[in-house]
């Protein structure tokens, strides 16, 4: 599992590294570190209370078997060659 | 107080009969419930105009839905903050600092303020903070089975912590917590009195400071540095009386509205006592159930907002307990329930003027509790008795005269 981090999101509620202190790094002023994480499989869980208790929907989940799945692929839209 | 005339531009039927200053449950009230009281906000459109939402009797936009609160605060360039809710009271303009500043200047101010009160620096000051609970509430429980919450243990609790942190001695505790309630709860005669105390006194510590620097708040920022330059006297005032009224009563508020329900609620009290470590997540609900304060944005340009005609220049009120009770946002809002998960609630409000003390508040609230479960048995809201709750600006509680007897 991998997170997105949208740091222009960011305002430091630090609710993130509350739920989950090991997974979230805040830097001096108390935001979240740029850079998407990625999260050991045990720690899914934890990471994803964190990404919902992030008032200002800075935190994404990146599922890659979503990202993978391309439904264009599979189903050409009708009048797409 | 005047009430001023609906603009012309709001539609008569956007117009509605509410008010954070004199709706029912508003007003000083015996048991009162002021939160539960603006959930009926939301028995209404999401976004309607109140002619008098405001201490000086404007009239505001009243954002219900936490989305829609959540847009406001996040676009600090089109609802500014800046409405000199402080100095306007002396009929002056400067801003309060960081709060009324807009970006850019805004960033580069709380980048100064933040690492003094980030989650780090919380952490250092955690075991003073307990210690000071612990003295308290040893004190309240040598002198007797009952006590008034407020005056003996919220506030000298939270702005004892507060003073420490500006360097200022105790001994002035109850004379700042005086000038509080006159700004925010006084006449139209008491708030400039107040005021202008607020401001001298802040005044003269940044003088004394300058000369006599020691290690606190306000010799950090009369020393600080911003672009390469020392700070204004009036930039010095904007940070200090912000600092000073933001910390005074809300914390205070919040932990006497949060044992008023511990008290109501017996089994949710025992439940916290037996298992202290669902305090932390109990904290967030009762933050969520019970934040004190009414955010409101001036809008800078026209603009369309959700169908509502927002019109340069026009007040927008997103109070923090209306988004909180949102049933879009939360299931059963008007419930509370202390394990609640999903729980990504206003109090702190939301965007770049997030509140900067927010770490601070949150150890003092859940310190509070984890102290106060663990040194009183079972407690109850003392029988004869009724707390007064008021709603306003700042939603307060007084004589919370609790009994453990």
């Amino acid at each position: 599992m991998r997170i997105i981090v949208h740091n222009a999101k960011c305002q430091g509620h630090a609710r993130c590294s509350a739920q989950a202190p090991s997974i979230f790094t805040l830097d001096d002023e108390g935001y979240v570190l740029p850079g998407d994480i990625n999260v050991a499989q045990g720690d899914e869980l934890l990471a994803s209370r964190a990404v919902r208790s992030c008032p200002e929907r800075a935190l994404e989940v990146d599922s890659p078997s979503a990202a993978r799945f391309d439904p264009a692929a599979i189903q050409p839209k009708a009048g797409e060659a | 107080m005047a009430i001023n005339p609906v603009p012309d531009h709001v539609p008569p039927e956007m117009v509605r009969d509410f008010s954070l200053f004199t709706s029912p449950g508003m007003p000083p009230t015996p048991n009162g419930d002021p939160h539960a009281a603006v959930a009926c906000a939301h028995d209404g459109p999401p976004i309607f105009y109140s002619p008098y939402n405001t201490q000086d009797g404007r009239g505001t936009w009243v954002i219900t839905r936490a989305a829609d609160q959540r847009k406001v605060l996040q676009d600090a360039q089109t609802f500014s903050s800046h409405r000199s809710i402080f100095s306007s009271v002396l009929g002056e303009t400067w801003p309060t600092i960081p709060l009324e500043l807009d970006p850019p200047a805004h960033g580069v101010f709380r980048s100064l303020l933040s690492p003094l009160l980030s989650p780090k620096r919380v952490t250092a000051l955690e075991p003073a903070v307990r210690e000071r609970a612990i003295a308290l509430i040893d004190g309240i429980t040598a002198s007797g089975t009952s006590c008034d919450v407020m005056k003996d243990f919220a506030f000298p609790f939270t702005v004892g912590i507060f003073l420490r942190f500006l360097g200022l001695p105790d001994q002035g505790l109850d004379t700042f917590v005086g000038w509080a309630k006159n700004l925010l709860h006084g006449d139209d005669v008491e708030r400039p009195v107040a005021a202008r105390k607020i401001v001298a006194f802040i005044d003269e510590l940044a003088n004394n400071r300058r000369k006599d620097p020691v290690d606190d708040l306000m010799t950090f920022i009369v020393q600080a540095q911003v672009e390469g330059r020392r700070l204004t006297d009036d930039e010095v005032r904007g940070i200090g009386v912000l600092v000073f009224v933001a910390g005074l009563d809300t914390v205070a508020a919040a932990i006497g509205f949060d044992l008023a329900y511990l008290a109501r609620n017996l089994k949710d009290q025992e439940l916290l006592r037996s298992e202290p470590d669902r305090i932390v997540l109990a904290t967030e609900e009762l933050l969520r159930a019970y934040p004190p304060i009414q955010l409101i944005r001036v809008a800078t340009k026209d603009i369309d907002f959700e169908g509502a005609p927002i019109r340069k220049g026009d007040y927008v009120s997103c109070a923090t307990m209306i988004a909180n009770r949102d049933p879009e946002e939360f299931e059963s809002p008007n419930t509370v329930d202390l394990a609640r998960e999903h729980n990504r609630h206003a109090a702190f409000g939301y965007g770049p003027h997030r509140c900067l003390g927010s770490h601070l508040a949150r150890r003092e609230i859940v310190i509070g509790l984890e102290e106060w479960l663990a040194r009183l048995p079972t407690f109850r809201i003392k029988e004869g008795t009724a707390p007064i709750t008021c709603g306003g600006h700042v939603f307060g509680i007084e004589n919370l005269i609790l009994d453990w007897s």
